[in-house]
């Protein structure tokens, strides 16, 4: 069995992008200096936050469809004070604006004059399965470009939080909304908004026996993650001992290396799935990271294969971590 | 006309465009002698700098490209602090990080500037969008860029947001027919850069850029009208580039290529449109290079006590 998530674009998620709605408004009731900018800014708060659109109506900003142009406009109204939340839509189309986030947006905070407020922006985007340029995740480019925030989060309460704590965090984070994740796989805590998450701070979704896997994943490789532990247990005899801390990084960069280590001193064994190519990618910093530091870990790495992503969404499923990978990567150990 | 500089004025501007010609001279030994990293110079173009600022408000906003020293001067950056900056020390005006590329001031307006070309006109429209719709108050941003920038898609954006967001924005073009060291018929199809933004809507004219009572006439009048009515205005100012393009780079033209441009320098051309007598004009220079000294001598004794106490 291939392709273990529904990944059908035609029914993307929408409580991930109600909690960032949710968020959105209460920032913006709160900080008269946070207003939205981006192709059809205005369209989008009429169909996903029309609380937005209702009473805070000149917050919100449409521009042309030219993505690196807007971050750069940003960028010049950040410079009077105004918090703005850029949305470049798919996140594919982040390389179109790779020169103003890398360029300017990283750099504005550091090259300014001493005692300057530093400048918050945010630029948000989605994550599709709708082919070789609109199903791409470039949350790894990011990382590696000092001067930015890189958050994933993978249920509402995160997204909500995450998007609370970056618009009143002075810098630029990149926000990703997982919109391949199905609404089916958030219940209880998940989809209650409980106020701010920090940037940097992992969380525990699982907490496994002592002795066995330490497992990070984040965005969709989260649900993957837990759905493989789920479908196991249901399966297979319980007499087999599979068990795991399963962690959810949420913050890419900064990454919580605390929490990460905390869990590896316990059991020596990590397990990384990620959503997105392998090569050159989280995993892999992560993995470099603890091999340096903790020698004894022993590290196993899934993730996708460096090829460029096929336009029918199942082609594109059969490309992420199986059930049984997963398991058996577990069960390696 | 009314509008044009009244003589004392007129001699502070000439004074202000020999200062940025003597700063930047000597800044140029520093660098022939390894103390300063690959500045941009603009001999040459001082009059649009000196001229569009002098006619606008001292709270209207300044955005620049990477030629950042004469839009400093112009907009009163103090001149130890940014003296310290381009040569990349720690008194520097943004603590040395930022060089003579990334400069900017804000307590005098001087908000920003960028070494990569066209990144500063699409920001300015964003900052002008700021002043207009988040400040709400009557103040204009001017952003300079060079013919070349036209070419790079950010102008172009920045261009359609300005418009399209009704900024009270002015564009200074300042064409010197030079990219670096490449030609207009590499990059601009058409004879005039005010041809290319016809497309956006923007009201534009072109200018002698080597007037600076042009400039400055010519910016009174467009400046009150972007005030009024809260959109944007194109201004291209024709003008040659004296110095090479950058240190450590090559000239692509001839001594006497240069010789000939170097007729239009319109430091020359002011003092022989203000009469100033041969001693007057010298006064002028000697008060400049005493300035630049000390500020010189200042910034770089803050780097020797540093280096002391550390």
């Amino acid at each position: 069995m291939r392709a273990p998530l529904k990944a059908d674009p035609f029914s993307r998620n929408h409580l991930i992008r109600d909690a960032i709605g949710a968020a959105l408004y209460d920032a913006m009731k709160a900080d008269p200096a946070i207003h939205l900018f981006g192709e059809g800014a205005e369209i989008k708060m009429h169909f996903d936050a029309p609380q937005i659109e209702k009473e805070l109506p000149d917050r919100a900003h449409t521009l042309p469809i030219s993505e690196d142009g807007n971050v750069n406009f940003a960028v010049g109204a950040s410079l009077l004070g105004v918090k703005p939340v850029v949305d470049i839509i798919t996140a594919d189309f982040l390389y179109r604006a790779m020169d103003s986030i890398c360029n300017t947006a990283a750099k504005l905070n550091f090259v300014q004059v001493e005692g300057e407020p530093p400048r918050t922006i945010v630029i948000r985007a989605e994550f599709l399965m709708g082919g070789p340029t609109t199903g791409q995740r470039p949350e790894a480019l990011f990382c590696h470009i000092p001067g930015l925030n890189v958050v994933v989060p993978s249920t509402p309460r995160d997204a909500y939080g995450l998007m609370r704590t970056a618009l009143a965090t002075p810098g630029v984070t990149i926000f990703f909304e997982d919109r391949m994740i199905p609404d089916s796989e958030f219940a209880g805590e998940d989809l209650e908004y409980s106020g701010p998450v920090p940037l940097g701070v992992g969380r525990l979704r699982q907490l496994g026996g002592k002795g066995t896997v330490t497992v990070l994943s984040y965005g969709l490789a989260r649900p993957l993650m837990e759905k493989a532990l789920r479908d196991w247990r249901m399966d297979v005899d319980l007499s087999i001992k599979l068990s795991a801390d399963l962690i959810d990084l949420r913050s890419l960069y900064p990454i919580d290396w605390g929490m990460i280590k905390f869990y590896l001193a316990r059991n020596g064994n990590l397990l990384i799935i990620e959503p997105d190519v392998r090569y050159g990618g989280i995993g892999a910093e992560i993995a470099a990271t603890i091999c340096e530091e903790l020698p004894h870990v022993k590290i196993k790495r899934l993730g996708v294969l460096r090829a460029t992503i096929p336009a029918n969404p199942a082609l594109h499923g059969t490309m992420l971590p199986t059930e049984q990978e997963i398991i058996d990567a577990i069960n390696s150990f | 006309m009314p509008s044009t500089a009244s003589e004392p004025q007129a001699l502070t501007l000439y004074a202000q465009m020999v200062l940025i010609r003597v700063l930047e001279e000597e800044l140029q030994k520093l660098c022939d002698i390894g103390e300063g990293a690959d500045l941009h110079f603009n001999k040459g173009q001082e009059a649009i700098a000196v001229g569009v600022v002098a006619a606008l408000r001292p709270t209207d906003y300044v955005v620049a490209h990477h030629r950042t020293i004469a839009h400093a001067i112009a907009k009163r950056v103090p001149l130890e602090p940014l003296v310290a900056e381009v040569l990349g020390l720690p008194g520097g005006l943004c603590g040395g990080r930022a060089g003579e590329m990334h400069l900017s001031d804000p307590p005098h307006r001087f908000m920003f500037s960028f070494q990569l070309v066209g990144t500063c006109v699409p920001v300015a429209a964003g900052l002008a969008w700021a002043v207009k719709n988040y400040q709400k108050t009557d103040d204009i941003v001017v952003v300079f860029h060079g013919d070349a920038a036209t070419s790079n898609g950010q102008w172009h954006e920045g261009l359609n947001l300005a418009a399209v967001q009704k900024v009270p924005l002015l564009l200074i073009c300042e064409n010197n027919g030079l990219a670096g060291n490449v030609t207009p018929k590499y990059y601009q199809p058409v004879p005039w850069v005010e041809e290319r933004v016809s497309g956006y809507g923007i009201r534009h004219c072109r200018i002698d850029g080597n007037s600076v009572q042009g400039v400055y006439d010519a910016v009174q009048q467009v400046g009150a009208a972007i005030r009024q009515m809260g959109k944007p205005f194109f201004l291209e100012c024709m003008t040659t580039r004296l110095s090479k393009h950058k240190q450590g780079q090559g000239d692509i033209r001839s001594k006497e290529e240069l010789a000939e441009l170097a007729l239009r320098d319109p430091l020359l051309q002011e003092a022989r449109r203000l009469g100033l007598p041969h001693e007057q004009s010298d006064d002028v220079f000697c008060e400049a290079e005493e300035q630049v000294e000390l500020a010189i001598a200042a910034a770089r004794g803050e780097v020797v006590e540093a280096g002391a106490s550390g």
